[in-house]
């Protein structure tokens, strides 16, 4: 069960109206079982408006709304780790304004391992998805993978770890909402077998300046971040900043120079980030070893096939039947096979491109 | 006097005889209609006045009592004014010619012309099967009747025609019968898959739609030649045969959308617009129910283009009859049966910007809003599209010189031979093509070996598709193997058949 002082501070998190700046600065007055509420009121008053301080300290007070809180966290399966927590992930300490409770929901022994996060945008291409996927599934052999739950490259990211079971999700909204919707069924699975968290109550809509503060989460969860792909402005940017000022490894994915979802990529590589083309660029940085998956053989057919796809970067089914002077639905087959050998992907429109 | 003429009643496709009988009594002017007539054949009675009058008969001034028996059923259309005419002129005896064996159709003008009529062809078909064989028809639908065989047609011009040949006059010919043959040489298509140039794919998908009578997705950025492929599905299908072409035009003449030709000798290509309601598709009316685009795309191919654009509830009524290949279609003056068996060829934009797959355009969509846009198409309607085909992202302009391309004729010599092997397949089964396979039929004729249902396995699990997808590219490949005459589902079929899945609901 909770000891009084974590109690607090569930219940000040479950009060509306204070953000998480307030809350941190609170945290000081809260620290023994017999909270100095003098010192507290004091910095209410300063930062809060009369009408908020005065329902603030109501429910703060109310030993009605604190079992109110605590009996419905635990009709949601909600558990809560604050501040004052023994399994508190200690990097999350290390960073200027840290959430001081977490709701979790799923395995939270995770918050206690060491943890790799990596983010991109929502366009994000198939190929590069496919990657990310793969070094996401790598990674979580060393580390408990971090990210998002958007879809496109946070998706990826999520699927690649989470047979591992070492995977947390971030939430920027409260457990009541599930956004973006479609990733309804990946959000039960993680509670399944890896951890969702989030700083919002259940009821919290995901609001657009609620992602930016979650971001910082992201990046102090964990040691180093990759940012699979981000467009000139990008959230994924915030959390690579965010990674750089609490001293984290920053590592990005380099694209081409015409690629929009790439230019925030290869701006961080300019600024000094680690460029990344595999697991192994990242492994190699912790100076940590790195076992390669199985090698998946393959015939002469397809790998010559693979070498063509190659060649091109993408390339069109009609084309390629060009080049190898066979018919399209010959090699629709051997382009089927490397798809479910996961050598390539489609991307739309006929054309495939290698991983 | 009392007089009685045979005319026929269009229920759905099926023609029923009705009696029209006519009383001339001493007593009050009068002039009434009884049976069940509806407004158009309530009508009939000032058209039939004017018409024997401009014909110069004489009208009787009695107390005339018309009734059309039986009684019970609505009478509907304009086809009895004819014999509403004959029947006045009889009872009245101005024509003593006997009529017992005579069937009357058509619907007079003001000044006594026979108009043509909706539904010539499957009331001649139902009255030959109740032994009536000597039919008077307005010259308008002479084309259409001269299909039957057997048949004593007479095309007449107006009432005192009718009157003339009644009462022996020389000069009139039975319609002579036209052979099926003729009507098929001159047809001719707009399409043809040689002028569609590159999109090698979905031009063998759509030969293995057609081999395997397949419903077919095709989705593609717009302005890369879906409609023009579309269009191309009707020329590579095999010719229609007579019993076929009947069918067909039976439909169409009670639709009233017959050509001049008389018959529908080609497949037809229906496509209605996305703002087509669900009667408007399936078939239906207040009273007189007719048929849909479904059941006039019978035997041919039904085009829905921009398929998330058509409301939820106009694609979900095609579930029904997608599967059992007709569609009942009740209303409470009772129900009728249309059969409505053809090819869906549906197409669509990958995404909502509809640039996803475009080689120069980039998709500014996210993964989540191309999942939302997809899922308009319900799970259980996308079931029932068993390949869905990604068209080439290209500028048609921009394709690599591929010459001319295979003529339709070429294909179509494939798919006829794909067609035959089937139809010897399923001997003793209740259906023609692999499309209609149950789950039974899968079990049957299409075992895998070890290697493919391995390949399926890891297809399943690498390309995370959805359990339903399953059998549906077990039929593909039945299809793919029938084309390249392989007795057993080869380990490259399935694998083609898996190309062609991309839009599940899972993806």
């Amino acid at each position: 069960m909770y000891t009084e002082s974590e109690i607090n501070l569930i219940t000040l998190c479950s009060i509306e109206g204070l953000t998480y700046k307030n809350r941190f600065e609170l945290l000081n007055g809260l620290e023994s079982s017999e909270p100095d509420f003098v010192k507290c009121e004091k910095i209410l008053i300063k930062t809060l408006t009369g009408g908020v301080y005065n329902k603030v300290k109501d429910s703060f007070y109310s030993s009605v709304f604190r079992e109110k809180v605590l009996k419905e966290l635990e009709n949601d399966g909600v558990e809560c780790v604050t501040y004052f927590s023994q399994n508190y992930p200690e990097p999350l300490k290390n960073i200027p304004c840290p959430p001081i409770t977490l709701f979790c929901k799923g395995n939270t022994k995770l918050l206690s391992e060491r943890a790799f996060a990596a983010v991109g945008s929502r366009r994000t291409q198939p190929e590069v998805l496919k990657a990310l996927k793969t070094i996401s599934e790598e990674l979580s052999r060393h580390f408990t993978v971090v990210s998002g739950i958007a879809d496109g490259a946070d998706t990826a990211v999520l699927e690649g770890a989470i047979e591992s079971g070492k995977v947390i999700s971030v939430l920027a909204n409260g457990f009541d909402h599930v956004y973006p919707s479609v990733n309804a069924p990946l959000l039960k699975r993680l509670v399944k077998k890896g951890l969702v968290i989030t700083e919002y109550t259940s009821k919290t809509k995901p609001e657009k300046f609620n992602f930016p503060v979650r971001n910082r989460i992201i990046a102090g969860l964990s040691e180093g971040v990759l940012i699979a792909s981000a467009a000139e402005k990008s959230g994924a940017l915030i959390t690579a900043h965010y990674a750089l000022e609490y001293d984290r490894r920053v590592f990005a994915i380099p694209y081409s120079i015409n690629v929009k979802s790439g230019a925030g990529c290869n701006a961080l590589i300019k600024e000094g980030a680690t460029l990344c083309r595999n697991t192994l660029d990242i492994l190699d940085d912790f100076g940590m070893e790195f076992k390669p998956s199985e090698k998946v053989t393959l015939s002469k057919e397809e790998s010559e096939l693979l070498s063509l796809i190659r060649e091109t970067g993408a390339a069109f089914v009609p084309d390629l039947a060009v080049k190898t002077g066979k018919k399209p639905y010959e090699i629709i087959p051997v382009l089927s096979k490397l798809e479910i050998k996961g050598f390539i992907v489609r991307l739309g429109g006929n054309r495939y491109s290698a991983v | 006097m009392l007089s009685k003429v045979t005319c026929f009643a269009l229920n759905g496709l099926e023609g029923v005889p009705v009696e029209v009988e006519t009383d001339i009594n001493k007593g009050m002017v009068s002039y009434d209609l009884v049976g069940l007539p509806d407004a158009a054949v309530k009508e009939s009675k000032e058209r039939v006045r004017s018409a024997i009058k401009n014909s110069a008969f004489r009208f009787p001034v009695n107390k005339i009592t018309i009734n059309l028996a039986p009684a019970d059923l609505k009478k509907e259309g304009s086809q009895y004014d004819l014999s509403l005419a004959v029947s006045i002129l009889k009872a009245d005896g101005t024509i003593s010619a006997q009529t017992d064996d005579i069937v009357f159709l058509g619907e007079l003008a003001l000044d006594g012309n026979l108009r043509p009529v909706a539904g010539i062809l499957p009331i001649l078909i139902s009255a030959r099967a109740k032994g009536f064989s000597k039919f008077i028809v307005p010259a308008g639908n002479a084309n259409e009747a001269s299909y039957i065989e057997g048949a004593e047609v007479y095309a007449l011009k107006s009432l005192r025609d009718v009157a003339g040949f009644l009462s022996g006059e020389e000069g009139f010919q039975p319609v002579s019968s036209r052979s099926f043959s003729a009507a098929q040489t001159s047809r001719k298509y707009d399409c043809d898959m040689s002028l569609v140039r590159g999109q090698s794919v979905a031009k063998r998908a759509l030969e293995i739609a057609v081999a395997g009578g397949h419903n077919i997705l095709l989705a593609g950025p717009p302005g890369t030649g879906k409609t023009m492929l579309a269009r191309c599905l009707p020329t590579i299908m095999p010719d229609m045969t007579f019993g076929e072409a009947l069918e067909v035009t039976k439909i169409h003449s009670v639709a009233g959308a017959l050509s001049e030709e008389g018959i529908v000798s080609s497949r037809p290509f229906r496509t209605p617009h996305h703002t087509a309601t669900t009667v408007s598709l399936c078939g239906g009316g207040n009273s007189k129910i007719r048929p849909g685009e479904i059941s006039m795309a019978h035997k041919g191919v039904l085009f829905l283009d921009e398929l998330p654009e058509y409301t939820r509830c106009a694609l979900e009524s095609l579930r029904q009859p997608l599967e059992d290949r007709v569609i009942t279609i009740t209303r409470a003056g009772g129900a009728v049966t249309f059969p409505a068996d053809f090819i869906l060829c549906a197409s669509m934009n990958p995404c909502p910007c509809g640039n996803y797959g475009s080689a120069y355009l980039n998709c500014t969509c996210t993964p989540a809003q191309i999942q939302r846009y997809r899922a308009k198409v319900s799970g259980p309607l996308m079931d029932r599209i068993d390949l869905q085909v990604e068209v080439d992202g290209v500028k048609y302009d921009d394709l690599a010189g591929e010459g001319n391309g295979e003529p339709s004729s070429a294909v179509k010599a494939r798919v006829e031979k794909a067609r035959a092997i089937q139809r010897e397949r399923f001997k003793g089964e209740n259906i023609l093509l692999n499309a209609s396979m149950g789950e039974r039929h899968v079990k049957k004729y299409c075992k895998l070996s070890a290697e493919c249902e391995d390949i399926l396995r890891s297809a399943f699990e690498t390309l995370r598709l959805s359990a339903r997808a399953r059998s549906r590219i077990i039929k593909v490949a039945r299809t793919i193997a029938d084309l390249a005459f392989y007795e057993e589902i080869q380990p490259e079929h399935v694998l083609e058949a898996t190309s062609y899945r991309n839009y599940d609901a899972g993806n």
